[in-house]
This record gives C-alpha cells, structure tokens and sequence, in this order.
C-alpha cells in the first residue's frame, strides 16, 4: 500500500457523486439546495426559514461525506509516517482514536440523514476536507485537519445542535451535542499535538498555522461560517477555547468571515 | 454479631489460582514487546486501508477496529516499563524477519477491488494466530505474579474475539462466487505459509510445543 493516497482515489460505491469545488460553487442547483449561500442570501439556519429545513438536510448529508473524508484522514495519518523519524507513536494513537470516533460520526449522521428524510447520493461530494489530510507533513496536517476543519466541525455541529432545539427534535439535538463533544476532543488533539511538535521550531510553526489560515478561508467563502446574526454557521467561541484556540485567533477567523463576506458583495 | 478476630485462610476456598508459571520477567517482556510491535503494525495498515476500501460497512469497521489494535499497542506500552524495560522501543520490534515480510505482505493489497485479500488477511490469518498466541500466554503464566499481564490480555482477547466475528462475517458477505473464494484461499494460504515459517506472532514458541521428546531406543 502507498503511503499519500490521492484524493482522486478515494474508494466510493456507486451512489456517490464526486464534485469539484469550482463545480460545485458554479452549480446553478447550489442556490436552490443550500437555501441561497450567495452573500446577499445570507440567514442564520433555522428551520422558521422558508428552506430550512432543506438546508438543514443539505448540511446533514454533508456533515456525513465530511465525517466519511475526516475518518480516511485520520486512518491516513496512522500508515503514511514512520514512527520515530516522523511522528511519534502517541500521535498516531490519537489519529486511531479519532477513526473510532469518526466511524461513529458516519454512523450518527447518516442515521440523522435518513432520520430527516435524505438518501445517501442525493447531494455531491467534493474531497477538500481529505484534500488537506494529504499535506506532507504531518504537523501541517493536523494543524489543517484538526484545528481548520475539525474547529469548522464544532461550530457546524453547534449550529445543527441549535437548530434541532428549536425545531422541537430531541434526536438531532442529543446527536449533535454528542459529535460536538468528541469533535472538541479532536481539534484540542490537534492543538496540543501543534504546540508540542513545534515547541523548537518556530518556522514550522508559522508554516503550520498560515496553512491552517488557508483551509480556514477555503471553508470561509460568502462569509458563510461567521459571528454575524445572518452567518448560517455560527462561530462558537466557548467550545474553540476549550478545544485551545486563543481568544485572537477566534477573532482572526470572524474577521477572515467577514472580509470573505465583504469581498464577495463587491 | 461478626466475629473479627476469626482467622480465614488468604486463599478463599474457591480461590485455585496457584504461583507457578512458564514464563520469567524477560520472557514476558520479550513476548510483550513483540505483540506490541505487532498491534502498531496491524493498526497503522486497517487506518490506511480506510481510504481504499469503497464498501461503506466495512470502511466503518476498519476505522472502528484500527482503535482496537492501537489501544492494545498502548496497553503493551505501559506493560513493558513494569517489566524492567525503560526504554520500551528496545523491544518493540518483530521476533523475526519472517514476521516482518508477513506484515508487509499483509498489508500490501491496495487496490479498491482488494477488499477481500484485505479482510482475510486480517481475519483468517493474524487475529486467529494472535487469539491463540495470546491465550497461551494468558493460560501459561503465573496467575498471582503476572496477573496485570493476564488482565490486560484478557480486555484484548474479548476485542479480538468480537473483531474476528464481525470480519468473519464480512469475510462471508463478500465472497459470492467460486472465484471469489478462490481468491480468498489463495490469499490465506500465501500469508499461513509465511506465518508458518515465522513460528506464530511471537516466533517460535508462540503457543508452546504439547510434543514429548521420546529417548531413542538403542
């Protein structure tokens, strides 16, 4: 087996539907299904919205593809670096730990899918989150995994858990409580693994977290995930701090949000 | 009213365990290091098979089993300090060479339509053989002198039992056609020959030798 599997071969039955990022951002169905992510489009999600609910089931699926990509990263991290020279054994512990926990995740959200009323397939795929579970090296990696993607996880699965509150479900609600607890774990991991691989290197350290900058405005496009009333993610500071973000770098990424926002008005 | 200065015996009457056992504290080590070196190998291949398999069930197992293995690697992990051995990576390699081509030739099969070769190796070869090596170590050694060793074996044993059912069963689910078993037992039969000459998980002696020696008659 190969160590870096590309993201191009990632295995899928048939019900699955591959998408690129520009496909998907130039799909004209987009607008329909997310419920309008264009800027000017922009709303909390709540299930009082017209298309609530099929934003809510929009998001779920791909909270499932997501949960799916995270756990091949992970499971990827334990074979592609030798113990010793690369990482040690403790990291790729964590990493088999988090495929555990992600296995779950899989199982949870495509049960919540089906539970809202979605078919596995019915919404593309795209493979940015494994994209970044590619980098080379591995503190890269886990800076843009666990701390990028998995930080964007707690605060999805806060939005979903608030939703589910509201919309008078007990099931999504105690679900996503449940996925938010490990993914707090899982960005906390990232964080501490950051900090303790980089404690003498202060060049990998910057190169580190600019990538984790880069994933972060990859996934901040429209100023969909933000502080703002209207942000449809919302940015859920407590559990970040829990999980080790600083108070400023919690500030960068609401302001990243809102210049992504603003520069896609103009 | 309980009498507190009635004398009881230390062993209950029920109590059979007995001092004795087959292995010393560098035998166990030794042993220990080495199933070490092998739950690290194993989880790290199910982690990266994750991304190659396209059957969601069995992607889902893998990534649920690979835990199991790491946290028996981090069990043994903390197991080998207690028996004399610091530097805990000085014996944390194969028993032989033979252990090591079986790993890699395990853990070669990449190919999406390789699930089968993947689940049998797993499956029908290395869990059934570490089943058996683990419990001779567990039934061989003393009850009362290594008993942390046999509770930590006794958490992964019932792991592994679990784990090989449910891979046995995907195992069954997946073969559909004379050419699919074929593939099966030839793929078993490729890593048992390699087993074979590695002497089981631990080398030679993996579960003991029940043959008597026989003195020759003039």
């Amino acid at each position: 087996m190969r160590k870096i599997f590309p993201a191009e071969e990632l295995a899928r039955d048939s019900r699955f539907i591959r998408q690129t990022n520009e496909q998907r951002l130039s799909d004209p169905r987009g607008p329909r299904v997310a419920g309008g992510n264009a800027s000017e489009n922009l709303a909390k999600l709540t299930p009082g919205l017209p298309n609530g609910p099929d934003r809510a089931r929009a998001l779920m699926h791909g909270i499932f593809v997501g949960e799916i990509q995270a756990l091949e990263g992970a499971g990827r991290t334990c074979w592609d670096f030798e113990v010793g020279d690369e990482v040690p054994l403790a990291l790729k512990m964590d990493m088999a730990r988090q495929c555990w926990d992600e296995a779950r995740h899989c199982e949870i959200s495509v049960a919540l899918a089906e539970h809202m009323g979605t078919e596995l397939g019915e919404y593309a795929e795209n493979g940015l989150l494994y994209e970044a579970a590619c980098n080379p090296d591995p503190v890269l990696r886990l800076t843009g995994v666990n701390r990028a993607l998995e930080g964007l996880a707690i605060d999805v699965f806060n939005t979903m858990k608030e939703f589910g509150n509201m919309a008078g479900d007990p099931v999504l609600e105690f679900c996503e409580d449940w996925m938010l607890a490990d993914e707090v774990t899982h960005v906390k991991m990232g964080s501490d693994w950051l900090r303790r691989l980089t404690e003498n290197d202060k060049e990998r350290l910057d190169k580190a977290l600019e990538f984790q900058k880069i994933v972060d405005r990859l996934f901040s496009f429209n100023g969909f995930r933000g502080e703002d009333d209207d942000s449809p993610i919302q940015l859920t500071r407590r559990f970040r701090e829990l999980a080790g973000f600083s108070e400023e770098e919690i500030d960068e990424i609401a302001d990243m949000s809102r210049d992504a926002r603003a520069e896609a008005t103009t | 009213m309980t009498d507190t200065k009635r004398p009881r015996e230390p062993f209950a009457p029920w109590d059979r365990r007995s001092l004795p056992g087959l292995f010393d504290v560098d035998e166990t080590a030794r042993r220990v290091g080495h199933y070490k070196w092998l739950e690290t190998k194993l989880f790290e291949a199910m982690g990266g098979w994750v991304a190659t398999v396209p059957e969601l069930d069995i992607k889902l197992r893998l990534g649920t089993h690979c835990y199991h293995h790491a946290w028996h690697a981090d069990l043994f992990d903390k197991r080998l300090p207690e028996l004399r051995e610091m530097n805990t990576d000085r014996l944390t390699v194969p028993p032989n060479e033979k252990m090591v081509e079986f790993m890699e030739t395990m853990s070669e099969p990449e190919a999406a339509e390789m699930t089968i070769e993947k689940l049998v190796g797993v499956y029908r070869v290395l869990i059934p053989h570490k089943i058996a090596a683990y419990t001779y170590h567990r039934n061989g050694t003393s009850e009362i002198t290594d008993m942390p060793t046999i509770r930590i074996l006794d958490f992964m044993l019932q792991d592994e039992f679990n784990d090989w059912r449910e891979g046995e069963m995907l195992i069954q689910s997946m073969i559909e056609s004379p050419e699919e078993l074929e593939r099966a037992m030839l793929h078993q039969t490729k890593l048992e020959e390699i087993m074979l000459a590695a002497g089981g998980v631990a080398g030679a002696g993996s579960i003991g030798d029940p043959y008597i020696e026989v003195a020759e008659e003039n």
